[in-house]
């Protein structure tokens, strides 16, 4: 440990020292207690997890289409269908409004239908899509999207048409409900742990390396004797299946859905996370949804704005007098110009994945 | 007549399709980029337009002074559009010419939202509405008549493909556009100036995509900052239904994608039990879209496959 340059770098060689002693995974443990610990901090107040709740919702989406963009190099710009397919799976399923299929679900039990089903639309999908490549797969997943979502607006037997299915019921498990802010920001933090440790399993896998192979040429992958057709289809099931997971927390937290939620901006919002993040990297969604998601947000805040007016600059010849509030409504140019300024910056994203590496551990001298 | 009015509406809007499709397999075959801020040069056009309008007298323009003014909005949004697409060009893409595949895209729709949102700020929301100059009446003989805007509108557009190709395939620009989209390197090897070109085939797609903004402002008035979105990927469609790459086929894509909303609307809705409302026209695009691809995965004037995954 003597070639300690930073302290960043010497805290990240404890911990590989910690993880080789202990045989766990001490630096991701380290982050969950931290990540779950956040709801006790003096600052955090309901504005905080309100947006901590969606930036995990991000960040399980995030994880879905990390699978298909990142790890298996399928552009899919319809990201969204696999997340409407969750939350009006739920919604039909439980909602009192809903017009027909009505069930009364338990939303913990729909857990094991919505992943299923997830599967299976993607699987379908994937079907449908199997001959196309690069560009052309991406504007037919985008049609696809938006397919479903005009499906939604009218199909109206199903899912109420533009009113939307509303009272959704929240989780509940033997009398007691998930209600408050923090427990749904904990229920986040645990699924999408648990989802990143799965997912973070299958890319070290035969299948993720399966993924890799055909991410990086198709052709040579088919040649040296990878199943593409089963691995691009798996690809398909995995993401739609976790995006669909998103969906079912956004019906149970926000008890309504209607199609103006399920729009080509989700998808695009998905896949700049996973870009500006990295693709393929599991870090790097996690930060792409807190300053793609979050940050927009908390420009709105009254402080925000009330701090943007205190820097208040003296632009010649402009009116700055409402500054603060010009600039906190702004939020969409600052996420367009945000996008166009971590690609500029970073084409790699802010966390460019690195490839799995197997460490044994007799050698010490780690290469990372 | 009915049918006969539908296939107008269809090369209608068939027009404008081509027109902003042709940007899209322009670019896309020098760069192998979607260029997904393209609605929005189309949308910059659109306003360009429209302000010029205004400023020669809004609704009390007529006579001679008419095609003056449609030339000059004509002109203004062509010049606004390709003064956009140039600073586009330098500011979120040049950089990223040799970066991992999805950064350029991201870095467009990067483009995209920021632009729609400036537009939509600066409008405050509210949309703007074209001053209605243009003579109401229509052409042609009895039941096969055209609105004279939508007349203009077809026409013009093909005047300006047909110029599009000439320019393509009978100047030196033109000839350098097509080598440099055959083999960038060796392009650049044989003396072309390979970034000149570039910036060359984005001004002329955007400046196709701005008079499209004009004359669909000429034909629906109203317009927005979001105006671009729906447009620039219904013509992202036709480029790729056309074959993305080939500039007859974003043309071909264009037209067949608006005869396909308009017409195949219809025919669908003449068969028992069926009846599609307006809004399903975006389905029959996209379902179109799919089965294209699926049929024959290289559009309709596909030049080469898509091999980069």
């Amino acid at each position: 440990m003597e070639r300690t340059r930073a302290p960043f770098a010497a805290l990240r060689e404890a911990l590989h020292a910690a993880e080789e002693r202990t045989r766990l995974p001490v630096a991701r443990l380290l982050l969950l207690v931290l990540l779950l610990s956040v709801p006790l901090w003096p600052m955090v107040d309901s504005r905080w997890l309100r947006i901590l709740v969606l930036v995990g919702i991000f960040v399980v989406l995030g994880l879905g289409l990390n699978i298909v963009v990142g790890y298996a190099g399928l552009l899919d710009l319809g990201f969204v269908a696999f997340f409407a397919t969750g939350a009006y799976t739920y919604a039909i399923l439980a909602s009192p409004a809903s017009p027909a299929l009505q069930a009364d679900l338990n939303w913990w039990l729909a857990i094991p239908v919505v992943l299923a089903l997830g599967a299976a639309v993607g699987v379908m999908l994937g079907l449908f899509v199997l001959p196309l490549r690069g560009d052309y797969l991406a504007i037919v997943t985008l049609g696809f999207g938006e397919i479903i979502r005009i499906l939604l607006l009218n199909v109206r037997g199903l899912t109420n048409g533009a009113q939307g299915l509303f009272n959704i019921p929240r989780p509940e498990l033997g009398g007691w409900v998930l209600r408050s802010l923090d427990q749904w920001y904990w229920l986040l933090v645990l699924s999408a742990f648990l989802i990143a440790t799965a997912v973070g399993r299958m890319r070290a896998s035969r299948m993720g390396r399966a993924w890799e192979a055909i991410r990086e040429d198709e052709d040579v992958a088919a040649g040296m004797g990878v199943n593409t057709v089963k691995y691009k289809l798996m690809a398909f099931a995995m993401g739609a299946s976790i995006g669909s997971f998103g969906g079912l927390v956004f019906a149970g937290f926000f008890q309504f859905v209607n199609p103006s939620s399920f729009t080509l901006a989700v998808s695009i919002n998905v896949l700049s996370i996973v870009v500006i993040g990295g693709m393929g990297s599991t870090p790097g969604v996690l930060f792409g949804a807190l300053i793609l998601i979050g940050l927009p947000e908390v420009m709105q805040f009254s402080e925000t704005e009330r701090l943007l007016s205190v820097i208040n600059p003296a632009v010649p010849f402009a009116d700055t007098t409402d500054w603060g509030r010009q600039v906190a409504s702004a939020r969409f140019i600052v996420f367009g110009v945000l996008l166009v300024a971590v690609m500029a910056l970073r084409p790699e994203g802010l966390f460019p994945a690195r490839r799995p590496q197997a460490r044994l551990p007799e050698r010490h001298e780690s290469t990372a | 007549m009915f049918w006969f009015d539908q296939f107008v509406n269809g090369l209608t809007v068939g027009s404008v399709y081509a027109l902003i499709a042709l940007g899209y397999t322009l670019v896309y075959g020098i760069l192998q980029m979607i260029n997904f801020a393209h609605g929005e040069i189309f949308m910059i056009g659109a306003f360009a337009g429209w302000a010029v309008l205004l400023l020669l007298g809004g609704s009390a323009i007529a006579g001679p002074m008419l095609i003056v003014a449609l030339l000059a909005a004509m002109i203004a949004a062509a010049l606004a559009s390709s003064f956009s697409a140039v600073v586009i060009e330098r500011v979120a893409y040049r950089r990223l010419r040799n970066a991992p595949r999805l950064a350029p895209l991201i870095s467009a729709i990067g483009v995209s939202i920021a632009l729609q949102n400036v537009a939509l700020k600066l409008t405050g929301g509210r949309d703007r509405v074209y001053p209605r100059v243009f003579p109401t009446g229509e052409v042609g003989l009895g039941d096969f008549s055209v609105g004279y805007i939508q007349a203009f509108l077809i026409g013009s557009s093909v005047v300006m493909m047909v110029g599009l190709i000439v320019f393509i395939q009978r100047t030196r620009t033109g000839r350098a556009m097509r080598a440099v989209s055959e083999d960038r390197a060796t392009a650049s090897l044989m003396g072309v100036d390979v970034d000149r070109t570039i910036v060359t085939t984005f001004i002329v797609g955007a400046a196709l995509a701005g008079v499209a903004g004009v004359l669909q402002g000429l034909w629906i008035p109203n317009i927005r900052g979001t105006m671009g979105f729906l447009p620039g990927i219904k013509a992202f469609t036709a480029a790729v239904v056309g074959g993305i790459g080939s500039v007859p086929g974003a043309m071909a894509g264009g037209y067949f994608l608006g005869l396909s909303e308009t017409v195949g609307r219809e025919l669908l809705n003449e068969l028992p039990g069926v009846s599609l409302p307006n809004e399903w026209r975006d389905v029959i695009a996209f379902s179109l879209l799919v089965i294209v691809l699926i049929v024959r995965p290289t559009g309709i004037f596909g030049e080469r496959v898509s091999k980069r995954a």
